[in-house]
């Protein structure tokens, strides 16, 4: 039998002949189905080419079994996966039908079979290694940091202050450990405010923390008060300090209820409290929900726009982004400094702060720059992606999950789409991030916190893969502006579905020819001009030299129209 | 308040130098304001201290000056300069705050002091003092006007003379006529040499047609001139093309039998042989079978397959031109009448809501499905439109767009407009509504046909040579009554105002000659060479750009290699340049595997057209070859830089796709200067750059010119997703309420969830 191509580490744990693939777009089809502990595999020789369907089971968010009678198979199973589509099969119920659909809910599940991540067992190696690209003193050193007002802690090394926080944080120099602990003991899960990005000339910055401990009874903490006013004061330019908290305001009301809350005011001198309004996780993941409803596995052509509208999904997009306008315009233009927190500090708030310094940092815009901002705002600051994820998990309906981080990707997109040129990575990147995102084949978001997260030697990192394959992540419109801040405009009018990501598997929905395409081509063809120039250049050089000793010599006309992209 | 003001000496010509000839006289720098006048227009009442409203919150940035109305245009004069971002190309014709009377949509007064508000109309009367006037313009501009400071009398007059000049009462008030009377008294023909390079072909004599069925290889069909002097039809042109078949004495007869004289009319001739032939109803019900079978069978003698003839009936499938009024009225209420924010939070359901897309994709669909009768089944098809003026113009030019390269180009493109709209009697002055007598007729035909070349554009961006800023800056030139092109419902009406015209100013009028009246075509009258440069792709890699730059039009032969449709292959692009770099990931990278499946396999029940279109669209596309749209909701977008070009709070600053195409513009014109380079040193034998004089940049096609890499720290700052146009002062809406309009903050406002889950806390 033909084996199924695998990726090293993975192991074929169950075959079966003669299961029927119910593809929504092109009809039933049967072939043979196989389980491994990385993906299921559907090949059918039905169709010329081979007819193919690969999910990883990462991927995987519930199984289900459905009744249906298609001739003679009588069972029928759905595949709900989180990217949006649920494959369908039908197979006749025998011993090994069952058996393969045993193993695959055992392994799509690991966690709850007492199994591990497949990451655990990928053996693959790569030149680079991708856990080396974020080392937080070297980011630190790049935004100028320490400097005068602020240093680097090592307070949280053995992540006994905020067991959520990395090892490494930045805090204003004046502060002393002591009312470090005493700032934490009044801040959720002990997440006190800690630098972010630093302006690098105004020396306003992003500070991030969660909600402060208020409570009905507005109880206050002098460490904490006085701690945000030397955060203010470390940047000379403003007499204020701007709070924006994510939340809506009336939910932040009622968690000053439950013990809660937000600064006042009054107790905070020359503090500005702003609330961003925007809804929590649980909103969220049942606007993407709807969505899914919307895009799989058929369209409502002719209600097509309206349909995404009553998703709200673009609607919370288009918050997300104005939020991160305003706290990147603050700093930019009012010279301000900004604290921005939610209620635990680690979803909206890591969405927040690192689409402002996607804005306002161009390296953060680069490939490069970009693991840096996801190592550091996301996977460093404990945003709980095995929670928000379930990797591994059977539980689906549990209430922790939700897309958040799916949906900054895609508020990314949308910025890459309103500046083409502002970014050096391209669509393929983010999609493949978003991928791995539930692929667990990558040791990158397996975990909630930096302090659980013992990977480095037992798993490889997605960058390690990534940086391997530059060339196809780059964006050829890229042009490296200094001090490029960009504000991209969070209208619906210029928002868009991002459909080459949630409607990729509908194959009529098919995206146009990309423009990038064709700059590649010209690319080619500038390269290919420019070395007919450089060779008629010396054939005529060399024929000169010979002919008569010329007073021109090679003309180095050549190089005012040299490469200043990278091919 | 006025005094206040330094005055600044920036008067500046909006014409070309040639014009202002006449004031040689060097003049000391003007304290006076003066409209700058075209020949034959005349100021018709103007006042002073006039604010032009820039910002809708706060007045700090609005201009001082004067409203001047003339019989061309309102406009006005001032020496302030806008805050922020101006235009970035100039109209020779008209000055950064001019609007023409014939752009003119709605003259709307206020008397906030009184709550009073009127829209005048022609002749009405006015019976407050105006403190405000808000033009609301064709091409979506709302342009406000105080006047706090003027004179309550003169404004009232201006107010009330912009009305009235802007509803003439006849065709021949249009300023063109005047305009092209006093070119034609003055000897030296404005602009610049007519013989200068290719001209775009008017259709107005046999040997355009000729050359066209020569290039079609139509050898089958020919010029009739039966309508000469229009004798047979009022709304035909004087030539037009027929099958060879049909004799003139037969055409003569038959003509009486269809809506307006209308025989049917070649439109082009698909390398296979078949036909498109557009036609009107027959009106005698008695006549129809047999004279419907005269005409087919004298279409199916022309095919050298004699293969037979489909018809679409266009009445029947697509919406009348009120409902397409109706749509773009209600497109227009959302992206520049309503609140920004009112609309922002139901913009999906309403730009649905419009239908406008939903026309745009219906016409689109109905010209596939043609292009799939001439091309999948080598039949000739008759587009059959009750009068054959509307909606055949549309079907019939997006059809030629898809099938034939050529109209691609810019010449093609204009041919065909030329043809397919212009010559074939479509009513450009009613549907523009040019007299604003009859509303019922106005639509905008002429404005969804870009629309759908539009979304053809942007979904094929390689396959043409001009850009959207030429397809928008096309369409404004609709409301510049200059231009013959869309000032007439037919050739001979134009025919026969202009020697009315003619008569009735004592101009003696030569031989076989009419009034000087130019087409939109001749580009130089409104912009110089340079923004002309705006209207090219960098990415069209066109063949016909030889053609062009050759300087002639030939008569090009097409070979069945680069045009055939079949033979769509990665080595269609000029020197086989196309890579695989993105088309085939390599192989064994994870990318491809993630990547999904498009294992393209048969539907079920499918129809011809549907696996016709399915199979094209499995090819890689030719962009010189045959192109069909893809229809599915999400390929149709709407024409952002047309619709939201004037409106302030959409605009991308340094983003939106000029950035792309700013790139691309500076690898085309590196990638330019390098291939003439090539020519000159092999044509020379001198190594490039080592002579005097290296090809120079400035003949280059692109309006972004490479630099060298070492000026490129910064995008450039007036680039924004409006270039070339500008919003500032182009869109001031008025809040009837009286409440700001705009709470707008940085692209932040915020409103309540409707959503019940957010009381769980998070």
């Amino acid at each position: 039998m033909e084996e199924v191509p695998r990726v090293p580490g993975e192991t074929v744990k169950a075959v079966a002949k003669d299961v029927m693939y119910l593809c929504p777009f092109t009809g039933a089809v049967s072939g043979t189905l196989t389980v491994t502990d990385y993906k299921l595999y559907f090949k059918s020789l039905e169709r010329d080419p081979p007819f193919v369907l690969d999910v990883n089971l990462g991927v995987i968010s519930r199984v289900e079994t459905i009744s249906m009678q298609i001739g003679e198979n009588n069972r029928g199973i759905e595949i709900v996966c989180k990217d949006m589509r649920n494959p369908r099969f039908a197979y006749k119920e025998e011993q090994s039908k069952l058996e393969i659909f045993e193993t695959l809910t055992k392994h799509a599940f690991p966690l709850s079979n007492n199994l591990p991540l497949f990451a655990f067992l990928y053996k693959e190696t790569f030149p680079e290694d991708g856990w080396k690209v974020y080392d937080p003193v070297a980011e630190y050193k790049r935004q100028g940091l320490p400097n005068e007002s602020w240093t680097i802690s090592k307070i949280n090394s053995n992540f006994e202050v905020c067991d959520t926080y990395p090892a490494m944080l930045v805090v204003p120099t004046s502060i002393k450990d002591e009312e470090l602990r005493k700032v934490a003991s009044f801040r959720a899960k002990h997440r006190i405010p800690v630098l972010s990005w630093i302006h690098p000339e105004s020396q306003a910055t992003i500070v991030r923390c969660s909600q402060p401990l208020v409570g009905p009874s507005d109880r206050r903490c002098k460490e904490d008060e006085r701690y945000l006013q030397t955060i203010l004061d470390a940047n000379a330019q403003s007499h204020k300090l701007t709070i924006f908290d994510a939340r809506q305001s009336s939910v932040a009301d009622t968690n000053k209820a439950k013990d809660g809350g937000y600064e006042s005011e009054s107790f905070y001198p020359n503090v500005e409290l702003n609330f961003l309004e925007i809804p929590n996780i649980h909103v969220m993941r049942e606007s993407l929900r709807k969505l899914r409803e919307v895009v799989y596995p058929s369209i409502d052509e002719a209600h097509w726009l309206s349909g995404v509208d009553s998703t709200h999904w673009l609607e919370y997009i288009r918050l997300l982004l104005a939020g991160a306008v305003r706290v990147a315009d603050k700093l930019e233009c009012g010279k301000t400094s900004v604290v921005v927190h939610c209620s635990d500090g680690w979803d909206r708030t890591a969405q927040l702060t690192s689409l402002a310094m996607l804005m306002l940092d161009s390296y953060y815009r680069t490939l490069r720059g970009f693991q840096v901002l996801l190592e550091k705002e996301w996977i460093s600051f404990g945003h709980r992606f095995a929670a928000r994820l379930g990797h591994g998990d059977e539980n689906h309906a549990n209430s922790e999950r939700s897309p958040l981080f799916v949906q900054f990707v895609d508020c990314v997109w949308q910025m890459t789409r309103q500046f083409p040129s502002a970014f050096e990575f391209n669509e393929l990147f983010l999609i493949t991030i978003l991928d791995h995102l539930y692929s667990c084949l990558f040791g990158t978001f397996l975990y909630n916190s930096e302090q659980e997260r013992e990977v480095h030697s037992k798993t490889v990192s997605l960058w390690s893969y990534v940086n391997n394959h530059t060339e196809d992540f780059t964006n050829p419109f890229y042009v490296n502006y200094e001090n490029h801040v960009i504000y991209p405009v969070a209208s619906l009018r210029h928002l868009e579905l991002w459909v080459s990501y949630y409607v990729r598997w509908n194959p009529r929905m098919r995206p146009q020819m990309p423009v990038h395409q064709n700059l590649k081509e010209l690319l080619v063809l500038r390269t290919e001009l420019q070395k007919k120039v450089e060779e008629l250049q010396r054939d005529v050089a060399s024929s000169r030299s010979v002919s008569s000793s010329s007073d021109h010599g090679p003309s180095p006309s050549h190089t005012s129209t040299p490469l200043y992209t990278t091919v | 308040m006025l005094s206040m003001r330094p005055l600044k000496p920036t008067f500046k010509s909006y014409l070309p130098p040639l014009q202002t000839d006449v004031n040689k006289t060097v003049q000391p720098p003007i304290k006076k304001l003066e409209a700058k006048l075209l020949p034959g227009e005349i100021v018709v009442n103007e006042v002073n201290f006039v604010r032009k409203c820039i910002g809708v919150d706060s007045s700090q940035d609005d201009l001082w000056g004067k409203l001047i109305c003339t019989n061309f245009k309102v406009s006005f004069s001032t020496h302030d300069t806008l805050p922020q971002q101006k235009f970035q190309y100039t109209n020779r014709l008209l000055g950064e705050h001019d609007i023409p009377l014939a752009c003119v949509e709605q003259v709307v007064t206020v008397n906030d002091a009184k709550g009073k508000q009127k829209v005048l109309g022609s002749n009405k009367k006015l019976k407050f003092n105006p403190m405000e006037l808000i033009i609301y313009c064709k091409d979506f501009r709302i342009v406000r006007f105080r006047f706090d400071e003027a004179g309550p009398e003169s404004a009232k007059k201006v107010c009330l003379a912009i009305a009235h000049y802007s509803h003439p009462a006849d065709p021949q008030l249009l300023f063109g006529f005047e305009f092209a009377g006093k070119r034609h008294h003055s000897s030296t023909v404005n602009g610049i040499d007519p013989g200068v390079g290719p001209q775009t072909p008017l259709f107005d004599r046999p040997s355009d047609w000729d050359r066209e069925i020569k290039r079609t290889g139509a050898s089958e069909w020919r010029v009739c001139s039966i309508n000469e002097g229009y004798a047979i039809s009022p709304s035909l042109p004087e030539y037009f093309v027929v099958p060879v078949s049909l004799a003139d004495q037969d055409l003569k007869q038959y003509s009486g039998f269809f809506t307006g004289q209308r025989l049917p009319l070649w439109c082009w001739n698909h390398p296979n042989g078949s036909a498109l032939v557009r036609m009107a109803s027959i009106k005698d019900p008695m006549q129809q079978r047999k004279l419907d079978q005269r005409i087919c069978t004298a279409i199916t003698k022309s095919h050298p397959k004699r293969s037979d003839v489909l018809k679409s009936d266009l009445d029947k499938t697509l919406p009348n031109i009120q409902d397409i009024q109706a749509a773009f009225v209600r497109l227009r209420q959302i992206c520049v009448i309503e609140p920004f924010e009112e609309t922002e939070e139901r913009w999906l359901s309403s730009v649905e809501g419009s239908r406008w897309l939903e026309y745009v994709r219906t016409f689109l669909k109905h010209a596939a499905e043609v292009v799939y009768m001439l091309e999948g089944q080598h039949a000739s098809v008759v587009l059959q439109e009750e009068e054959d003026r509307d909606l055949n113009c549309v079907i019939s030019s997006l059809v030629l767009i898809m099938l034939d390269p050529h109209y691609r180009s810019r010449l093609g493109f204009q041919g065909l407009v030329q043809r397919e709209w212009v010559m074939a009697g479509h009513r450009f002055l009613d549907r523009c509504n040019h007299l604003k007598k009859n509303d019922r007729e106005e639509s905008p035909l002429f404005l969804l046909f870009l629309n759908c070349v539009w979304q053809l554009m942007n979904q094929y961006p390689t396959a043409f040579e001009f850009t959207e800023t030429y397809l928008t800056v096309l369409s404004d030139s609709m409301w510049i009554p200059i231009f013959t092109t869309f000032l007439f419902n037919s050739s001979r009406q134009h025919a026969e105002h202009c020697r009315e015209f003619a008569q009735s100013k004592n101009i003696t009028l030569g031989e076989g000659k009419t009034l000087c009246f130019p087409t939109v075509w001749d580009w130089d009258q409104q912009f110089s060479r340079k923004d002309q440069a705006l209207f090219n792709s960098p990415l069209y890699v066109g063949k016909g750009t030889s053609c062009i730059h050759s300087g002639t039009v030939k008569t090009f032969k097409r070979t069945k290699k680069t045009y055939s449709s079949t033979l769509r292959g990665l080595n269609s692009l000029p020197n086989g340049m196309l890579t695989e770099l993105d088309t085939f990931p390599r192989r064994n990278s994870l990318a491809q595997r993630l990547r999904p499946d498009f294992s393209v396999v048969r539907e079920a029940p499918e129809s011809p057209s549907e696996r016709f279109f399915r199979e094209w669209l499995s090819r890689p596309t030719d962009p010189h070859g045959l192109l069909l749209p893809q229809l599915l909701p999400s390929h149709l977008r709407l024409w952002r830089l047309y619709f939201l070009r004037w409106v302030p709070e959409a605009q991308i600053s340094r983003g939106g796709p000029i950035m792309a195409f700013h790139r691309l513009s500076l690898l085309a014109d590196e990638i330019e200067s390098l291939q003439a380079q090539l020519r000159h040193c092999s044509s020379v034998g001198t190594p490039p750059g080592s002579t005097t004089n290296p090809p120079s940049s400035e003949s280059g096609r692109m309006y972004f010119k490479a630099h060298s890499p070492d000026d490129l720290p910064s995008p450039p700052e007036y680039l924004t997703s409006s270039f070339p146009f500008s919003p500032v002062g182009n869109l001031c809406r008025r809040n009837i309420l009286g409440t700001p309009l705009s709470k707008f903050l940085s692209g932040a406002k915020i409103w309540l969830s409707t959503e019940t889950l957010a009381n769980e806390t998070l």
